[in-house]
């Protein structure tokens, strides 16, 4: 392996020409693994853009790193662009492909699925109108199929794996928190919180959004409804959110 | 209802007690508050992976309320926590009325209650 240092226009340019004529496999390989590792940063780059959207980083960084695989196969020397140029558009379109294949976790029928999108229609529509959060029966009324289908549905949610690419996903106010800013030093809960210590690093782990979710759940006491109107997403989103959550957590408190 | 204890029937229960709540009117709020702690309180007795043996769940409907008694059955000497951790307890505090974690004879053992709130104005 090569140190990362950066190289000029034209260095890439030599190891490019190196790789293609490459006598040995052995040679090739090398070459190719110089080229990977002096754009890996670029990856990071890429991939740091798409990290609260609900995917741990380092696999974010491995689907960038496979359109970077990509933009170097295709790569034609006698084009006068760089390569990073180059590669970018094919990285992104890799991560942004990433999670619109990934978007449910298993594979959904797609009746489930338009029921899904109906339901979270319906729901943020009932709950604006009632001031409330809405009763299954309710829902079922309004959407015109059974309550078992109802739930059915919200069940289905949890299968939904990703964010919206539309969704937001800075804070409200437009500054960046921390969940540090976020825990008043006079919150009575926090007086009690032993499990701090071991959970912390699994807490520091987790999108800004999902800590945001947590700490206004059970620290603030707001429900789902709640929460989904103060980040301006839907109730099923914030539902799976929060139980992909919990079950992080639970894992890691497992293995502690 | 006695199921393997493993990880992939907690979402049958998670129907089970959804399906309960709404026929009791709660609220979609509530329901998934419910399942949240019908999840939190299997973990223990299913573990991450799923444990050898089974789990007994009864889930007792009364006036607007839920109960939901959860029994481990494993193999004796199985080693399983019997008490919520602060994290736990914290989430099942926010979204049930009440919930315990023990023992009955060595067995593992959790309950859980949840009421239907009155509609606040």
């Amino acid at each position: 392996m090569s140190e990362r240092a950066t190289l000029g226009k034209e260095e890439v340019r030599e190891l490019f020409r190196a790789y293609r004529s490459a006598e040995t496999p052995d040679e090739q390989t090398a070459a190719k693994d110089q080229l990977v590792n002096q754009h890996i940063g670029l990856v990071e780059f890429l991939a740091r853009r798409f990290r609260n959207r609900g995917e741990p980083l380092e696999d974010l960084v491995q689907v960038g790193t496979i359109g970077l695989l990509k933009a170097i196969e295709r790569f034609e020397l006698d084009r006068e662009v760089e390569f990073s140029t180059y590669a970018t558009p094919t990285i992104v379109g890799e991560l942004k492909r990433h999670f619109r294949d990934k978007g449910w976790a298993v594979r959904v029928p797609r009746r489930l699925q338009e029921l899904h999108l109906e339901l979270t229609k319906v729901v943020g529509h009932l709950g604006h109108d009632l001031g409330r959060s809405p009763t299954v029966a309710e829902i079922a009324k309004a959407a015109g199929v059974t309550e078992e289908a109802v739930l059915e549905g919200l069940e289905v949610a949890q299968a939904y794996n990703f964010t919206s690419l539309d969704a937001p996903i800075d804070t409200d106010d437009g500054g960046s928190t921390t969940f540090a800013d976020q825990l008043g030093a006079d919150d009575e809960h926090l007086e009690n919180l032993e499990y701090r210590a071991s959970l912390a690093p699994e807490m520091a782990k987790l999108p800004e959004r999902e800590r945001r979710i947590l700490y206004l759940r059970f620290f603030k006491g707001m429900t789902q409804s709640e929460i989904a109107e103060r980040l301006g997403i839907s109730q099923m989103h914030v539902s799976r959110l929060l139980n992909r959550t919990l079950g992080q957590l639970r894992e890691a408190l497992e293995e502690a | 209802m006695v199921v393997p204890a493993t990880p992939s029937y907690l979402q049958v229960l998670r129907l089970v007690a959804a399906g309960l709540a709404s026929r009791l009117a709660f609220t979609i709020d509530e329901i998934e508050d419910l399942k949240i702690a019908v999840d939190e309180l299997s973990a223990y007795l299913t573990g991450s992976q799923g444990r050898e043996g089974s789990i007994d769940i009864a889930f007792e409907v009364e006036g607007s309320s839920i109960t939901i008694h959860g029994t481990g059955r494993f193999e004796p000497g199985h080693k399983v926590r019997t008490d919520l951790t602060d994290f736990s307890k914290m989430i099942l505090e926010t979204v049930v009325d009440s919930a315990s974690l023990g023992q009955t004879n060595g067995t593992p053992t959790f309950t859980l209650v949840k009421s239907k709130q009155l509609e606040s104005t």
